[in-house]
């Protein structure tokens, strides 16, 4: 059709009048199969449940709209590279423009699957390092699906060209310096992590598993048989209290044993070059670098059978470690349960301050009244509800009695919860702390935060309180200072993050 | 002296009345449409059915005049050259500031009812995963203009904003 004359000079890539790129054709013929085959489930158990009925066609109308979104995310996705900016236009009935500054994008990872290889094409996720917030992969990044290799890697060095100028020598390991190492005295504070119970679970959920499965009932061994009889001539109450001491020495011992395969050997050290890095495990060993300007803060965090002993956990909020994954879960672990004490030294050593020492500004009282009531008033509903199920015969009493009975245990860890709320302001950082059960002292570093959100619910307006919340890229992502007092709060945030407040702020004076 | 958070300057286009109006009664013409289908249809309908079928033709029009209202005095943003300010919440109110500074991405949203009634959504993300900033039943154009300098002055301000 071009006509030989007329040479048109492609815009170039990167300038205001960059043309658009679209996602390679080629997978249309991909795209579509594999949605009908994820929505096989659908389309299958809907014909074969509604077998004679007319919705049982459902199924189809399910898979021809997942057929078409993949069909139109193929033909309308269009993205192209500006001077300043990626942009991105996609969807035929829902309509979605995002535009990504280029000095934000931190990765760009180039992933070539299955569905991809069959035509070398690749997807390539541009990140902007936001911390995922667990919504679907679309969400976090933008996702180019289907582009060939060539154009994922021309992505890949157009979008970091601008990085890759910082110089990655490693001439000689530069000498560490040591921060903390395990203590075998540590080990005493293990059975307090009752980290064993999860092992008990997981091994009688198995064995109970298998016996269903090979329809085994472990009542008619002999063993399990002598047990049960020896057991039923005693009293329940006997019994009960052997079983539990059983339960918790069996639970400490494999706490203990837990500790030992992931603490220890375990070291943090600090290099020169302002890295973190810990290293932990006797047989899979685990080894985390942090760059200490991608530190946001740290937490100490003090579940309450380890505090009751007198030990807590130290935990590193910094950005680019995955968290809340399986084995990386504890990927930030700055100290394993170790003595309070040791956690603030370590505290003091990362940071070069210890602000999670600082004394904390207690809540007002108004917080106590909402944290009992939350606590009793829900154990009150749990049991007026199991109430509920013996009235109409689907459980027997006790259930309920033991939720009644549960009621002043409620209100003291709603009095516990209240005691440990408290904040403060140390100049750089903003220091909260709250919970019972698992408590928490985050320090959390104000040049870290993205932003403040103030929470308000109808009973926190009515008693005058609100829940400030220091979003960070690090970390849980967010921490919050609950039920503080609602003017105390604003001031703390206007003090944390200097003039992103002062604007939007009023004195109310004048109301009363 | 007790400092509060006044309001967020604007308010959204008053069309989100009509919009929210709108997406809410499609889906209490669905619920009542299929009570409505059961109990003419069926020999022997539930008897609860009765009854929450009442109950819906009483709550539909209730939720219709008050929601969107309420919803349009509750949901207003502010943007000044520094940060982004939204307001929105009910019975749990909610306030959102975030500095251009640690703006990542802008998003506009709309779905067919938003095209149909000229309106957009914009999300504003930062690096956090506290969740983005949303201003939802914007005019299409005002939605535009606002993307549109939101990225001029994230642009200004370099940095990876984390």
């Amino acid at each position: 059709m071009s006509s030989p004359e007329v040479v048109v000079t492609p815009p170039a890539e990167g300038t205001p009048e960059a043309p658009w790129h679209r996602l390679d054709r080629r997978m249309l013929l991909i795209r579509p199969v594999l949605d009908l085959v994820r929505s096989l489930p659908v389309l299958l158990g809907a014909l074969l449940v509604g077998r004679g009925e007319p919705w049982q066609w459902i199924g189809l109308v399910f898979t021809a709209i997942a057929v078409f979104t993949g069909v139109s995310h193929v033909l309308t996705s269009r993205y192209r590279i500006t001077e300043t900016q990626v942009e991105w236009h996609t969807g035929l009935l829902l309509r979605k423009q995002r535009a990504v500054p280029r000095d934000r994008i931190r990765t760009v990872d180039v992933t070539s699957e299955p569905k991809h290889r069959l035509f070398s094409l690749a997807a390539a996720r541009i990140g902007t390092g936001r911390h995922s917030g667990g919504k679907g992969p679309g969400k976090d990044e933008l996702v180019l699906d289907a582009v060939t290799i060539a154009e994922a890697q021309r992505l890949r060095t157009l979008l970091l060209r601008r990085k890759a100028a910082t110089p990655s020598e490693e001439a000689s390991p530069p000498p560490e310096q040591l921060v903390a190492a395990v203590d075998k005295k540590w080990l005493r504070y293990a059975p307090f992590t009752l980290s064993g119970i999860a092992v008990v679970g997981a091994a009688v959920g198995t064995v109970y598993h298998f016996a269903h499965e090979l329809h085994f009932d472990p009542i008619q061994f002999s063993l399990v048989q002598t047990v049960v009889g020896h057991f039923a001539d005693t009293p329940t109450w006997v019994s009960l209290v052997l079983a539990a001491a059983g339960l918790l020495v069996l639970v400490s011992l494999l706490s203990i044993g837990g500790y030992v395969l992931s603490f220890w050997n375990f070291r943090l050290t600090r290099e020169p070059a302002g890295t973190l890095h810990i290293r932990r495990g006797l047989i899979t060993t685990r080894s985390v670098s942090i760059e200490e300007d991608r530190l946001r803060g740290v937490e100490i965090r003090e579940p309450l059978p380890l505090r009751l002993a007198g030990g807590a956990r130290c935990v590193a909020i910094a950005g680019g470690l995955r968290e809340g994954k399986g084995a990386d879960k504890s990927g930030g672990l700055l100290l394993p349960p170790a003595p309070l004490a040791k956690a603030h030294e370590v505290v003091a050593e990362v940071l070069g301050e210890d602000p999670v020492a600082t004394p904390l500004t207690p809540h007002p009282r108004r917080a106590l009244y909402r944290r009992l009531s939350r606590a009793v008033v829900s154990v009150l509903l749990l049991a007026a509800a199991l109430y509920g199920l013996a009235w109409l015969g689907a459980l027997p009493d006790w259930p309920w009695q033991v939720a009644l009975v549960l009621v002043p245990v409620a209100a003291l860890v709603g009095w516990d919860r209240y005691r440990g709320l408290g904040h403060a302001f140390t100049g750089r950082y903003l220091v909260t702390r709250s919970g019972s059960l698992d408590r928490g002292t985050a320090a959390v570093r104000c040049d870290g935060m993205t932003g403040i959100v103030v929470e308000r619910s109808y009973f926190q307006r009515r008693a005058g309180l609100v829940t400030i919340i220091a979003p960070v890229a690090a970390g849980k992502g967010h921490y919050r200072v609950l039920d503080v007092g609602e003017a105390d709060g604003l001031a703390l945030a206007d003090r944390a993050v200097p003039g992103l407040l002062t604007p939007f702020l009023t004195d109310q004076r004048d109301r009363g | 002296m007790a400092p509060r958070l006044r309001p967020p300057a604007h308010q959204v286009s008053r069309r989100a009345i009509g919009y929210w109006a709108a997406t809410a009664a499609l889906l209490w013409i669905v619920l009542i449409g299929v009570q409505t289908v059961i109990v003419v249809t069926s020999d022997d309908p539930p008897a609860f059915l009765d009854v929450t079928l009442v109950i819906s033709c009483v709550l539909a029009p209730l939720h219709l005049i008050v929601m969107p209202r309420w919803r349009y005095r509750v949901h207003r943003w502010e943007v000044t050259g520094e940060a982004v300010y939204t307001q929105a919440g009910w019975l749990k109110q909610e306030w959102r500031i975030a500095p251009v500074s640690r703006i990542q991405t802008v998003d506009i949203e709309r779905d067919p009812f938003e095209q149909l009634f000229g309106l957009a959504k914009i999300t504003v993300t930062t690096a956090s995963a506290a969740g983005p900033l949303r201003i939802a039943g914007l005019a299409h154009g005002r939605a535009l203009e606002l993307a549109d300098e939101l990225t001029k002055t994230t642009q200004a301000v370099r940095g990876d904003a984390t």
